[in-house]
């Protein structure tokens, strides 16, 4: 067996580029190393198409460092022709008509996709259980949960079945699997990546970003999907950068902070010491650590259910059996039609969020709740700036505690909420934002959180980067290379 | 006595190239699903992008109806289920309509506009007999909704408000405004109650098929619901109706809930839009030249009223008779096209501005009219060859074979020839019988087949008939 997919991607270029290797020998390991794993990160294998891919691929110039890499895509982005599910019955058989945009960008630089991941169904969850093709299992033990609702993304980076997969972040989708999987993940500011072909959970929220082995190969990534498209009118036209400037950089003099609320007795005692370990690297190399108030930052978890279930309510309502997806077998007239077909097709966390999104948007409950929600969201975002506008970075845990046994939280409604708490309010300021694995309890990974201002991923990646090196660990849970 | 409130609620599609939310055409089709996308079909992962044309369209409107403008507006989710409703919501203008608080003149007096907004239209639904067809060709054509004050007080007061909006915006050529097409639709909210007192249960009589019939609607509804006040006192619930325009009464369709739950909410995946106050001067200076100043202007050149009406209700015409009116005889022209034209487009099913017939070879014949160098014999076989076949007027005559004989030679021999045989008409003449003159011309006409001008002939004929 080649162990190709354990080398860098500069490596895997370089060979490449030598003529040492063929996109198809990628490819091969990609496939045997994803058949023999027996986490269920993938719901649909792109086998056939993949290996044709690679072989066309032959005849090409090799124009890009990231040309005949496999990647892993999750289930909520659509491909054209390859079945795409967002994990859910309801979409079981559904072959897109078209290409997300991000999907354009990869096959632009000739990256070959091999799959699509598991993950909470329609992104709603975050431990992978409420998958309709079954829970995603952790690489590090495959007892626990690998987080989600990117499950199949960050458990198939986490055990090197491929280099790269892509994610979503809605309320920490991207960060919070990849802090339990020891990967690293990047949510991207809100309006950088578009959202073309993204199956929507919550729209002012969600954002696809990388989720890497590393660092430097999250910013290449980033390089490929970020830009303006004219069919996202929430994309920005912000200037796209070389997300990989400023890795490598020295630190000194970067101001840090680090919210209180991100430190209490909420967060588990061991991760909490695990980022004042970094702290003290980072004090010691010449950075500015200040800890900070903030006082919206804890009314995160309801502004997210009431803007991310009141939004879903109105994103999940194409689901209804006319056009597309399953359809119930009998029924006596359309409401009967509807009903079925959602009662059947929809999962428990589904239905019970799209009930509690569409009460809130019922009647006067709109003003009630929902716009209240969007000035306290304002309120939050401000204070965020405000810290911005003094400092380079915030950073904290990206959890408040690692990965817990499969079949701990299904049951209860509002604690699989606050596996969120750290990470929805960068959403709801539409922030960047990464998980940067830097350690571990009991051999289970332990996710920093790295925020930045708008539009400077390459800050965070500067950081992100400088950590991962000062740390060294060893992320492969197959052990020693 | 009662009296009679209404208020008029009118959808109108707006014909832009594309769609308000994708880049599919905005086309009408007999082939359903043609002019479709995934954006329109509301797809996993699709995403609306704002046509900026149907803002202008929908800024055009408002300021031609004397709209207030929200500078900042938004669009709003209206959620619910519905089988022609692609995505489960509509895309809507709820809190920000881009017009509000405006006014249509009706002559004597001024019916409020409550608001326009701009929506998207939704599939249409063919029942057919084993089951519902939808038809996504109109999914996501850009619609404009103008939603009047209560402010009319009579039929008249409906037909003449609809008649002038339908107007207003023939006239800034956004819409086809056609009733019978579907693009433009008109619900009516009517009540009766007495005057001084608050206003009655409202009853809405839904997609009425004409103008006319709004007024026979409303007529109608004053008669049936007089009835009930009288029988009972009150109506006892919110109704929707319909016309049936064959025995031109209304048909119960469903009586009102209270209350439908739209769930509204701002439309997360469209920016908020600023109307710049640049942006609103420039469509204002651009506007057209409105039917009311046409009026005048045609009035003033004396085209007659009935020349007048028909022109002014056909955007086509106005544009044609605008486009040559500084080069001929305005009364003329009138008369053509609401005459021979306006009867080839009617028999084709066309407008002016798709016909071969254009200003360069429409000013020639008019200008040939005026100098008695075409007769109106002429004109009838010339006007339908030009509309068909184009070219210039010499050419049509040519290619009819009835051009006149101008060689005043040629002219004398033929009348010298019918002189010869009528020797008793000649007598006649001398005798003073004016008569004769009008047989000998005829006479004339007939021997040159119609083609010798009739006014130069008879100055020969009178010459010449003075030498016999």
């Amino acid at each position: 067996m080649t162990k190709y997919l354990d080398l860098s991607i500069k490596e895997i270029n370089e060979l490449l580029k030598d003529k040492k290797i063929k996109p198809i020998d990628l490819v091969n390991e990609a496939f045997e190393r994803i058949e023999a794993s027996d986490l269920n990160a993938f719901i649909t294998l792109n086998k056939e198409e993949a290996i044709k891919e690679a072989l066309e691929l032959e005849n090409k110039e090799i124009d890009n460092i990231l040309f005949g890499i496999p990647v892993a895509i999750k289930d909520n982005i659509v491909t054209k022709g390859l079945r795409t599910t967002a994990a859910s019955h309801i979409l079981d058989d559904f072959n897109p008509i078209y290409d997300a945009e991000v999907i354009k960008k990869i096959k632009d630089k000739h990256m070959i996709i091999v799959g699509k991941t598991n993950m909470d169904e329609f992104a709603m969850g975050s431990t992978g259980e409420t998958s309709y093709f079954g829970n995603t299992l952790n690489p590090w033990d495959k007892k626990m949960v690998p987080g989600g609702s990117s499950s199949g993304s960050a458990a198939s980076v986490g055990a090197r079945l491929v280099p790269i997969a892509l994610g979503t972040d809605t309320g920490g989708s991207i960060r919070q699997p990849s802090s339990f999987c020891g990967v690293v993940g990047l949510k991207p500011t809100y309006g950088r990546v578009s959202r073309y072909g993204l199956i929507a959970f919550a729209s002012s929220l969600d954002q696809i970003g990388p989720i890497t082995r590393n660092v430097y190969e999250n910013a290449l990534m980033l390089n490929v999907i970020a830009g303006q498209d004219d069919k996202d009118m929430t994309s920005s036209y912000e200037e796209v950068k070389d997300y990989t400037c400023l890795i490598g950089e020295d630190v000194k003099g970067m101001k840090i902070a680090i919210p209180k609320f991100y430190m209490s007795e909420t967060i588990d005692k061991e991760v909490r010491d695990k980022v004042e370990n970094v702290t003290k690297i980072l004090k010691d190399k010449g950075c500015t650590v200040d800890y900070v108030d903030m006082k919206y930052v804890s009314s995160a978890i309801p502004l997210y259910q009431v803007i991310a279930l009141g939004e879903a309510s109105s994103n999940l309502a194409r689901y209804d059996g006319v056009r597309y997806g399953y359809v119930t077998k009998d029924f006596k007239d359309i409401n009967e039609l509807y009903k079925m077909t959602r009662y059947e097709g929809f999962g428990r966390e589904v239905k019970r969020r799209l009930m509690i999104g569409s009460y809130i948007l019922s009647g006067k409950n709109a003003d009630k709740y929902y716009r209240k929600a969007l000035i306290v969201r304002k309120k939050l975002t401000d204070e965020f700036k405000s810290i911005l506008s003094k400092y380079d970075l915030i950073i904290g845990p990206t959890n408040t505690n690692v990965a817990y046994p499969i079949g701990t939280k299904l049951d209860d409604a509002l604690k699989s909420f606050y596996d969120d708490l750290l990470t929805i309010p960068v959403n709801m300021a539409g922030l960047p934002a990464m998980s940067l694995p830097i350690g571990f309890k009991n051999g289970l990974p332990v996710g920093m959180h790295i925020i930045g201002n708008y539009f400077s991923e390459e800050e965070i990646y500067k950081l992100g980067s400088f950590v991962e090196k000062e740390l060294n660990l060893n992320l492969d849970p197959r052990g020693d290379k | 006595m009662y009296e009679v409130v209404v208020g008029i609620e009118v959808h109108v599609e707006l014909k832009s190239n594309s769609k308000v939310f994708s880049h599919s055409q905005n086309e009408y089709s007999n082939e359903p699903n043609i002019y479709v996308n995934e954006i329109d079909l509301g797809m996993p992962g699709v995403l609306p992008v704002l046509n900026k044309k149907v803002i202008e369209m929908a800024l055009q409107a408002s300021l031609a109806l004397n709209c207030k403008i929200n500078k900042v507006m938004h669009f709003d989710r209206k959620n619910y289920f519905y089988p022609d409703l692609p995505k489960g919501y509509q895309i809507t203008e709820q809190d920000t309509p881009i017009g509000y608080d405006g006014y249509i003149d009706i002559g004597d007096k001024k019916i409020g506009i409550e608001r326009l907004h701009i929506e998207e239209d939704t599939c249409k639904s063919i029942h057919g007999k084993t089951g519902t067809m939808l038809n996504a060709n109109r999914a996501g054509v850009p619609l404009i909704e103008i939603v009047s004050k209560p402010d009319m007080r009579s039929p008249e007061d409906a037909v003449a408000y609809l008649t002038k909006l339908r107007e207003i915006l023939l006239y800034l050529g956004i819409s086809d405004v056609k009733i019978e097409e579907g693009s433009m639709r008109c619900d009516c909210n009517v009540s009766l109650h007495k005057p001084g007192t608050p206003f009655g249960t409202k009853i809405e009589i839904k997609n009425i098929g004409s103008i006319n019939n709004v007024g026979e609607a409303i007529k109608y509804e004053i008669k049936r619901q007089s009835e009930i006040l009288d029988r009972e006192g009150f109506i006892k619930h919110e109704e929707t109706r319909r016309l049936d325009d064959k025995t031109m009464t209304t048909i119960l369709m469903r009586v009102k809930e209270t209350g439908n739950d739209y769930r509204y909410f701002p439309e997360p995946d469209i920016p908020y839009v600023e109307i710049s106050d640049d942006w609103i001067n420039e469509v204002k200076a651009n506007m057209p030249v409105f039917a009311d100043e046409l009026k005048e202007k045609y009035e003033a050149l004396g085209i007659n009223s009935n020349n007048l009406k028909t022109i002014i209700s056909r955007l086509d015409l106005v544009e044609f008779l605008e486009s040559v009116i500084d080069s001929c005889d305005p009364i003329i022209a009138s008369n053509l096209l609401t005459g021979d034209i306006l009867s080839y487009l009617n028999k084709n099913y066309v407008s002016i501005n798709k016909i071969k017939l254009n200003s360069d070879n429409f000013v020639e014949l008019v200008n040939n009219i005026k100098e008695d160098k075409v007769s109106s014999k002429q004109a009838k076989e010339i006007i339908p060859y030009l509309c068909e076949n184009g070219g210039t007027l010499a050419d049509a005559i040519s290619k009819l074979g009835i051009e006149e004989i101008n060689d005043i030679s040629a002219i004398k021999d033929i009348i010298k020839k019918v002189l010869d045989s009528n020797p008793e008409s000649i007598k006649d003449f001398k005798e003073g019988k004016d008569r004769a003159i009008k047989y000998l011309m005829g006479q004339v006409m007939k021997e040159s087949k119609g083609k010798v001008n009739p006014k130069t002939a008879n100055d020969l004929l009178m010459s010449l008939i003075r030498e016999y």
